[in-house]
């Protein structure tokens, strides 16, 4: 929960999503759900002369098990606060593997 | 050759009649391929038709075609013979074929009165001329009825048809498609009564369940029916009883579908929107419609005249939630328009339905109020519309969707309720946060969402949350109820090493936990390291300034719990205290964590382990945090303790410039980054509170451990001295201390002075290296405070040099470097009481 919990903060913040089959799309965050599915707004294919196919696409919902990596936005993330986070992510995990 | 006889050689085999060589055989394989070749010539011809066709086309009879619309019924609306029942035909008159179980249901005693010529009928022109088409036999198409269940599906017309006050205008006639429509258009008031009357019967098959406004209207039309049975007592032919019973019997059968004929029910095009506006149940014979008894009427009227009265009481549109676009078959309450395209059957609608039985009232209006009574109606019928339109989409979703859904939600709300700050702690800590960053929002609200629910119970919103509180109550009564069940989230396989728990919607992918093996010499996590820590490797810091920061979140997580400020009185309650005991506990666990009371080794190069621990970052980080837990006394030991090692600190150690250099190294320079971002504050802020005698104290131990020469020539050490001389000076000149601890301070002051006079050009970094040296004017200014006129001299002639070469080379500078080194050595003098400004003219 806590990659849900992290998301959720960056919700209409700007993203890029890099896909596995190496596709990297720029656009808003619009949500995100527990199984990490997300939704892009006014989105951007970063490599926009490889995909003229999508430059006509607007917006994209993204299965959770095709991303690769998300790229974030520096300020937008609560360095201390997520290290605090995994923490308690951490013990929680351990209690559980008890 | 061939089984029939045929000759099924090819044409050009004819000529030979005899197996051609290069013709397959039976035995070998015919190549397939072969044409591809170009070898064979004959081939190539192919097939001819003329000599494939037999030619049998020619003998057709093309003739007499003309009688074929008589045998297939095709093109004209001829009327087909007595036994012919196509499906298709039927289809086409679905409507006359509703005419025809009004027909039927009559039976003989039909009347023989017919409606007068009104201004609707040129619309319904097209529907009594397919029932003037289908009377003659109305047999064809009943075949497919149920007939004993037809008279229930009609409308009990005594209940309606005399609320209208033109009742006796509009006819009672058998025309029953005719009086729909009369009333329909002409005396709206009457339709709640059909809302009530009619609980919506033909609903599709599929339907399972009632609404609540089903119901109602059921309940409604019972109460009417009896009434009306009341005051008609002497009318024997009516089935009311019947008709009772099998309303009686309604719930108890609520699954039996529509009793029409599946096909009919299909072929209902949504052109009858207006023409059906309700369904046929409970119709009543007709006699009941002939003679309603005049004075009878009058008093039902009456009666009944309030309760469907404009003013919209009525608990409004009895749209079935599941009544699955059978819009046709729906009731429309009075005023409301129904969901109808513009190729509906009557063309635009009027805007308001509603609007003719009102003209009285109206009439008798003033101008102001009607334009009032008009808006407001206009309104209401602008909602009803809107519902109405809304009410397509009713029954989309079965109630096992909406069950499914709810869940959902149910879990969500549960999760958002009871877990949040474990399962959601990222999210819900920042949104608070941001909150408090958002200035609008003041500070103790802040702290009361970060600190946790009692916001809630502090009364933001208080009347918005009740009833969501309430809900959440009952919701969460729900989830422990389902929780109580016991439920299997984890598959143990016997002799398997690990267990399979199911996804849930937390951890919406099942992870295989696998069991740990207890070891007894496990210790709890909060204990362990107490004993755990031997060495000052680098593994076991880390783990050490974990475990620092493992009871912080505790006592975090514990503050959230924070029971509130009593609402009692002075009495703490037991809750409180209890709180408040298990706080001490955590902040003497969070103390233990740091191991600051840990004997301080004699060996010369041992390292006190809060120093070792202090030497990663986030034990630095860590700092600022637990100074928010700990007491005074506590606070005072930290700093002691960080003065008395001050020499073996990372940043000490490592923080002089070695010779030749000009600069420290990155990782060094990070480290003392950290030093003074997240230690020295706290640090300061105590020593900012602190007496004068405790700071004489300090400085006397760091002058008597630690090398403070050493400690002059780095950032922080220099930070530390000048944090000491400037708190001492304030408390000085602001007189708050006697005479004796101001003596005793002099005297310490003297000491830290001697070691440092002859020194003073070592503090300053090395010539040329690229750092801001701030901090140096700083402690300089510091010192030249408290400094009395013999050693401001001295520090003076020292630093002579330096003052001057930064003039010199302020003016060699871009503009705002120079300033700022000029504004730098400006504090050295201005402590002296000089200004840089003398030295610049």
């Amino acid at each position: 929960m806590l990659f849900f919990s992290f998301f959720k903060t960056l919700v209409d913040h700007e993203v890029t999503i890099e896909l596995k089959n190496d596709l990297s799309i720029r656009g808003t965050l619009k949500s995100v759900d527990q199984f990490l599915n997300i939704k892009l707004d006014e989105i951007q294919v970063v490599d926009e002369v490889k995909y003229p196919h999508l430059s006509a696409v607007k917006n994209v919902f993204i299965r959770g098990s095709v991303v690769r990596y998300v790229h974030l936005p520096a300020n937008a993330v609560d360095t201390a606060l997520l290290e605090d986070a995994t923490r308690r992510e951490a013990a929680a995990q351990a209690n559980k593997a008890k | 050759m061939s089984f029939f006889g045929f000759d099924t050689t090819l044409p050009r085999d004819r000529a030979a009649h005899a197996h051609p060589n290069q013709a397959p055989g039976f035995s070998q394989q015919r190549d397939a391929f072969a044409g591809l070749s170009g070898n064979e010539k004959a081939e190539e011809d192919g097939y001819d038709f003329e000599d494939t066709y037999d030619g049998l086309g020619n003998e057709l009879d093309e003739g007499d075609d003309e009688f074929n619309d008589e045998t297939f019924g095709g093109g004209s609306a001829a009327a087909p013979g007595k036994d012919f029942d196509f499906f298709g035909s039927t289809a086409k008159v679905a409507n006359a074929i509703n005419e025809e179980q009004l027909l039927y249901a009559r039976g003989p005693k039909k009347p023989t009165q017919h409606a007068p010529p009104s201004q609707h009928q040129e619309r319904q022109a097209k529907a009594p001329s397919y029932a003037a088409a289908t009377k003659p036999k109305p047999q064809p198409a009943l075949k497919h009825q149920i007939p004993t269940e037809i008279p229930e599906l009609k409308p009990e017309m005594s209940l309606w048809a005399t609320t209208s006050p033109e009742a006796p205008a509009k006819n009672l006639s058998a025309h029953a498609q005719l009086h729909f429509r009369h009333i329909e258009n002409q005396e709206p008031p009457a339709q709640p009564n059909f809302a009530q009357q009619a609980p919506p019967a033909a609903a599709p098959a599929t339907r399972r369940y009632k609404s609540l406004e089903e119901v109602e209207a059921e309940i409604l039309a019972k109460k009417q029916a009896k009434l009306a049975a009341a005051q008609q007592p002497p009318q024997p032919q009516l089935p009311l009883p019947t008709q009772l019973n099998q309303q009686d019997g309604w719930p108890g059968r609520p699954v039996q579908g529509f009793p029409q004929h599946p096909q009919m029910a299909m072929q209902q095009p949504p052109l009858q929107q207006m023409e059906l506006p309700f369904p046929p149940r409970a119709m009543p014979p007709p006699q009941q419609n002939q003679r309603p008894p005049q004075n009878d009427r009058t008093p039902e009227h009456l009666q009944r005249g309030p309760m469907p009265q404009p003013g919209g009481q009525l608990p409004f549109p009895q749209i079935p939630p599941n009544q699955q676009f059978q819009n046709n078959n729906m009731p429309f309450p009075m005023g409301m328009v129904p969901p109808q395209g513009p190729q509906g059957p009557q063309g635009p609608q009027p805007p308001f339905v509603g609007m003719p039985p009102m003209q009285p009232q109206i009439m008798q209006m003033t101008e102001e109020e009607r334009v009032k009574f008009l808006e407001e109606e206009s309104k209401r019928l602008k909602r009803n519309h809107k519902i109405a339109q809304l009410s397509r989409y009713n029954g989309l979703m079965t109630p096992s969707d909406k069950n499914f859904i709810t869940r959902i939600q149910l879990q969500q709300l549960v999760s958002v309720n009871e877990d949040s700050f474990n399962e959601d702690f990222y999210y819900q800590v920042y949104m608070a946060i941001r909150a408090r960053n958002n200035p609008q929002q003041p500070l103790n609200q802040f702290a009361q969402t970060y600190l946790g629910q009692q916001g809630a119970r502090g009364g933001r919103a208080r009347r918005q949350d009740n009833h969501l509180l309430r809900m959440q109550q009952q919701v969460q009564r729900a989830v422990a109820a389902a929780k109580a069940r016991p439920k299997a989230s984890q598959l143990v396989l016997e002799g398997s090493l690990g267990k399979i728990s199911f996804s849930n919607v937390k951890t919406p992918k099942p992870l295989l936990s696998i069991k740990k093996q207890d070891s007894a010499g496990l210790v709890e996590p909060g204990q362990k390291p107490a004993h755990a820590f031997a060495g000052i490797d680098r593994r076991s810091i880390l783990a050490a300034a974990e475990d620092i920061y493992r009871c912080l979140l505790d006592l975090d997580s514990h503050e959230r719990k924070h029971p509130g400020p009593s609402l009692t009185g002075q009495q703490p309650d037991a809750n409180t205290i209890q709180w408040f005991e298990a706080r001490d506990a955590l902040i003497a666990k969070l103390w233990r964590s740091m191991r600051i009371m840990e004997p301080i080794k004699e060996e010369p190069n041992a390292l006190h382990p809060f120093i070792a621990i202090l030497s990663v970052k986030k034990a630095k980080e860590a700092i600022p945090r637990v100074f928010r837990y700990i007491d005074l006394q506590q606070r005072i030991t930290i700093l002691t303790m960080i003065t008395i090692s001050l020499d073996q600190v990372d940043v000490i150690k490592d923080g002089r410039y070695p010779p030749d250099t000009l600069s420290l190294s990155n990782e060094t320079k990070k480290k003392i980054e950290g030093f003074s971002q997240y230690v020295l504050p706290p640090l300061l802020s105590y020593v900012g509170d602190a007496q004068l005698d405790v700071i004489t104290g300090l400085l006397g131990i760091l002058l008597d451990r630690v090398n403070v020469l050493l400690l002059s020539q780095t950032q922080i050490g220099l930070a530390f001295l000048t944090m000491f001389t400037s708190r001492a000076e304030i408390i000085k000149q602001a007189g708050q201390a006697d005479d004796q601890a101001v003596l005793k301070w002099t005297q310490t002051y003297d000491r830290l002075f001697e070691i440092l006079e002859d020194h003073l050009l070592d503090i300053f970094p090395p010539h040329g290296a690229q750092v801001d040296d701030m901090y140096v004017w700083q402690f300089l200014a510091s010192m030249a405070v408290g400094a009395n006129m013999h050693q401001q001299q001295k520090m003076v002639s020292a630093v002579k040099d330096r003052v001057n070469d930064n003039v010199q080379a302020s003016k060699t500078l871009p503009q705002e470097m120079g300033q700022h080194k000029l504004a730098n050595t400006n504090l050295f003098l201005r402590a002296l009481g000089l200004d840089i400004d003398l030295l610049l003219s």
